[in-house]
């Protein structure tokens, strides 16, 4: 399972509006989400939605500021959890716009997907299998052997 | 042991009739997979059950699965109303 989402979207607009409708608070709670979002490097902010009790989610997003390049790039790190300030979700959303002769081409990239409960579990299955296998199979051969002398 | 586990729990009598192995070697193989954090045990009855551990796994894959539909749909949002900003500086009412 890939732990990246990638889209790429074409807008028949000009690279200028873009820009300013993926920057501009109030244009952003138009299609995204409410926010107080100001386009500063460092600035955290939050975005605001209905709570998803199956994903432990309590509707809100936790962001900051990472990176600004105007109309070329935007990221923040994007970061959830239950509550109370508890996060269990980490990720980077990050935005690459390209100016073309009739529009603009958006490239969305969210990653860096991080669950903090069972991030070692996760690092184990999608990482470090065969490290992991070789460990295991180093163990159970140890066990085998001790069991065949016990 | 973890693609059996992965289909259903099972107790250790269970798992032991897949393996031409003793009882006692199988506890041995299901211990060393509860240590590494694989598996998780739980006594039911006079039983042990094992159950593969995969909340987490599961949870970031409902996140993802989630993320992606999210971004379709708010792109879908973007573009409309782009559009519709440029049909009202076109045609002010």
């Amino acid at each position: 399972m890939a732990k990246i989402i990638n889209h790429q979207y074409f807008f028949s607009h000009p690279v200028e509006m873009v820009w300013e409708y993926l920057t501009t608070s109030e244009l952003m709670a138009q299609w995204l989400m409410k926010n107080d979002f100001q386009p500063i490097v460092g600035h955290d902010f939050q975005f605001r939605t209905g709570p998803i009790a199956s994903l432990d989610f309590d509707g809100i997003f936790h962001c900051k500021v990472l990176a600004i390049d105007p109309l070329k790039k935007l990221s923040y790190s994007w970061q959830s959890g239950p509550g109370e300030g508890k996060i269990t979700l980490k990720s980077v959303v990050t935005w690459n716009l390209q100016a073309k002769d009739n529009g603009t081409e958006v490239f969305l990239d969210h990653r860096g997907f991080e669950k903090a409960e069972n991030l070692d579990f996760y690092n184990g299955l999608m990482h470090g299998w065969v490290e992991k296998l070789t460990k295991i199979d180093n163990l159970l051969n140890t066990a085998q052997h001790g069991h065949t002398n016990a | 042991m973890l693609m059996l586990l992965s289909q259903d729990s099972l107790t250790i009598n269970n798992l032991a009739d897949n393996f031409d192995m003793s009882r006692p070697a199988v506890s041995k193989h299901v211990k060393i997979l509860h240590t590494a954090g694989f598996i998780a045990i739980e006594d039911v009855g006079r039983e042990r059950y094992c159950t593969l551990k995969k909340d987490g796994f599961d949870e970031l894959h409902a996140w993802l699965t989630y993320f992606d539909q999210f971004w379709a749909s708010k792109l879908k949002n973007l573009e409309n109303l782009l559009n519709k900003h440029n049909d009202t500086t076109r045609h002010p009412n």
